[in-house]
């Protein structure tokens, strides 16, 4: 299978982001990730690879200059080849970043002289968690479309694909092409042996310019969550004298 | 020593030199009478004062010796060998009130804070100062005050030195009560004796470190971790000082065990380090960062220290350079504790250290006594400067077996150790229970010098009782 890999860059999210002076995301300084989603969606498409041939190619829509060290950490780590998407996404639309990507795929498939079988994103990214853009992808590529794909198998003519349940999992068949947005499989994406990480440092990855698309929704402003209040602390040392006091206080609020 | 218990009176005067800050009886929580080792005994004290000034400070300890009472500083309580707990009652000076950054000199790179803050405040401050510390040791929650008491070593000592080499200045308040400034704000010295340096890692037994002035690092720019696995451990360390003999620096050069490695994964549930490279299995690894100021001259050491690595049997070298990957590669080893305390119901932990050659030797001679004991051990280090950490484990044991077992498994381990001509404390201290090993080590002549320092700062023997020298 030819399978194509989407990923994002993200500012790293275990930092703290809080709003500037002008009311956006203070994100300058905060170094930037490969999206957590989407480091399993590679690790799946590279473990397909080597049990079952193919080839797996990776790209990602931003600034060229900005982009290049993520996609250079996913070749590293097993992807063929790399194409960069060069456009300002910021402050783009789930409907406006997949119609560029659409734009993207199909530059990049013109250059490879062949279609992709499968393609494949993270469930969600950590910056903005809205889920929609492998949907959105799938709906303008009018391929079928599988959400929080923990694996998959390929048989003759379909692919299996194990969707995450809150139960456990369902199995369902699709035909291919397809899209599929992965959440965390079993195992944990690789990290690079040195051979690899300077090998990729070397790599030349095209780039593409492209084109902005509209955007549907307005963005009509960030505000930080409101600060937790702080507790009530609960001091008695028996548990029967805890438990009453804290039935008292959640029947003064009203809550039982 | 004939110690009395604090009066009705004497608590009625600390109540006035530090009002609405003394506990006693039932106000005082279970966490003031022990440390981390909680397998050291619990220890209530019958007061805890918790203080805001010098002076506070100078007018309880000169109380407190008028009245024979005892006194023992205490920061976070994160200490490893009892150092903090009041083995013979008395009053619990808590330090952690007093946690304020003083202020930066940026041109001589200096801070100056109180002792009780900790070492995550003080690291975050300095980060947004524009500067680095790089005394931290692996507990973050510590109190520098603590740090310093213990010569608190860490992950990053191999390249910046332990405690002791980030402290330029301090001031102390000695039991009889008098406040002093030992040390300056200056980067050499040789005025006398050093009273700073005698200070540091005497675990609070000298007197109590109040303030600081510690040195300050500019943040490097670049950082990068390497994991490198070996299919032995004698493999493993023999690259170390084939590493510095090439001319590195690393940050940090730590060693773990596969079997380790594998317990630790399991507890933080993601696999981080490779298993098996190319049908060989790992048994110990490498884990190191080196930084620099351009990633132009990281990646020259990149690439000449991982030719060093496999030209010295590592199966393999692996990158880590986002900060998500070196989080997550540098989780496995700083874990290691919490690990073992998930995983075992008692534990008790052997600080050691000894030339970095010596470390196989060591271990091999600590894990061969896995049968003897019918304990598991578990092993790891800062394989940089010779500090190793064993842990005795154990779930099915009686309490008084295990504890006869620790007893048998480190006496021969220290033995072992002392030959090879090791220390019996790289980092944790002495505490109370650590004090015979430290005769045994050191010999009767020097802890008896020892014991005479002592008594030249406190007379009374009321600072700390039952710590380092001295057993009650």
């Amino acid at each position: 299978m030819k399978i194509l890999v989407l990923i994002k860059q993200v500012p790293d999210d275990v930092v703290k982001v809080s709003l500037s002076d002008e009311k956006t995301p203070d994100i300058k300084n905060i170094e930037k990730i490969v999206n957590a989603m989407d480091t399993y969606a590679m690790e799946m498409a590279v473990r397909e690879m080597e049990a079952n041939g193919g080839e797996v190619v990776v790209a990602s829509i931003g600034d060229k200059d900005e982009i290049r060290p993520s996609l250079v950490q996913e070749i590293a780590v097993g992807a063929n080849r790399a194409y960069i998407g060069n456009l300002d996404v910021s402050g783009a639309d789930e409907a406006a970043l997949s119609a560029e990507l659409l734009s993207f795929i199909r530059k990049i498939e013109e250059q490879e002289g062949s279609a992709f079988d499968l393609i494949l994103t993270g469930k969600e990214s950590t910056d903005e968690i809205s889920s929609q853009v492998g949907a959105l992808l799938a709906e303008k590529l009018s391929v079928p479309f599988v959400s929080s794909a923990i694996g998959f198998t390929k048989t003759d003519a379909a692919l299996i694909v194990k969707k995450e349940t809150e139960e456990g999992y369902d199995v369902l068949e699709t035909t291919l092409p397809a899209v599929l947005s992965v959440t965390k499989p079993e195992y944990d994406p690789r990290y690079p042996s040195l051979k690899n990480k300077m090998k990729a440092r070397k790599a030349e990855i095209p780039v593409i310019e492209l084109e902005k698309a509209e955007n549907k929704v307005t963005l009509t402003g960030y505000d930080e969550p409101a600060k937790r209040e702080a507790g009530v602390k609960i001091k008695e040392k028996e548990a029967q004298d805890a438990v009453q006091k804290a039935m008292a206080i959640l029947k003064e609020a009203r809550l039982v | 020593m004939n110690y009395q218990k604090p009066s009705e009176e004497m608590i009625e005067e600390l109540k006035k030199i530090a009002p609405g800050r003394v506990l006693t009886g039932e106000d005082i929580g279970d966490d003031y009478t022990h440390d981390e080792s909680i397998f050291y005994g619990k220890h209530m004290p019958d007061v805890v004062v918790r203080v805001e000034t010098n002076e506070e400070i100078s007018e309880i300890v000169k109380l407190c010796y008028e009245n024979n009472v005892p006194f023992v500083p205490r920061g976070a309580g994160t200490g490893l060998s009892a150092g903090c707990v009041a083995e013979a009652g008395g009053v619990i000076i808590d330090m952690t009130k007093m946690n304020k950054i003083l202020g930066y000199d940026p041109d001589n790179f200096v801070v100056r804070v109180q002792s009780g803050i900790t070492v995550q405040e003080l690291c975050d401050d300095c980060e947004k100062h524009g500067f680095a510390y790089m005394g931290e040791p692996g507990e973050m929650m510590a109190t520098i005050g603590g740090n310093i008491s213990t010569n608190a070593g860490g992950m990053k000592a191999v390249k910046y030195g332990t405690t002791r080499d980030q402290v330029l200045a301090m001031t102390v308040i000695t039991p009889k009560g008098d406040i002093m400034e030992f040390g300056r704000e200056v980067n050499k010295n040789c005025s006398g004796y050093n009273f700073m340096h005698l200070m540091i890692g005497s675990e609070g037994t000298l007197g109590i470190i109040t303030e600081v002035s510690l040195k300050l690092y500019v943040k490097p720019k670049f950082s990068v971790s390497l994991l490198a696995p070996f299919a032995s451990l004698d493999d493993c360390i023999s690259c170390v000082p084939k590493l510095k003999l090439a001319g590195f620096e690393p940050e940090s050069l730590e060693f773990m065990l596969r079997d380790n490695v594998d317990m630790i994964q399991n507890f933080l549930g993601k696999k981080i380090y490779p298993t098996v490279i190319e049908g060989v299995e790992a048994e110990a690894y490498l884990l190191v960062t080196f930084t620099d100021s351009t990633q132009e001259n990281l990646d020259t050491i990149l690439e000449q220290s991982a030719e060093v690595f496999t030209d010295n049997e590592a199966l393999d070298v692996m990158v880590y350079d986002t900060p998500d990957a070196i989080r997550n590669v540098w989780s496995v080893r700083k874990n290691c504790l919490e690990a073992i305390m998930a995983e075992y119901k008692m534990t008790d932990e052997v600080d050691i250290v000894v030339p970095i050659p010596k470390i196989p030797e060591l271990i091999n001679s600590a894990v061969a006594m896995k049968d003897e004991v019918g304990c598991d051990i578990r092993c790891t280090g800062h394989a940089g400067d010779g500090n190793v950490h064993i842990n005795l484990c154990a779930n099915e044991m009686p309490e008084d077996e295990f504890r006869e077992k620790v007893k048998i498994f480190m006496d021969k381990v220290y033995k072992v150790g002392f030959e090879l001509g090791g220390l019996v404390s790289g980092e944790h201290g002495i505490g109370s229970a650590k004090v015979d090993y430290l005769r045994e080590n050191l010999g009767e002549h020097q802890l008896c010098l020892m014991k005479d320092v002592k008594r030249a700062f406190d007379p009374k023997l009321l600072l700390n009782p039952g710590k380092v020298c001295y057993t009650l």
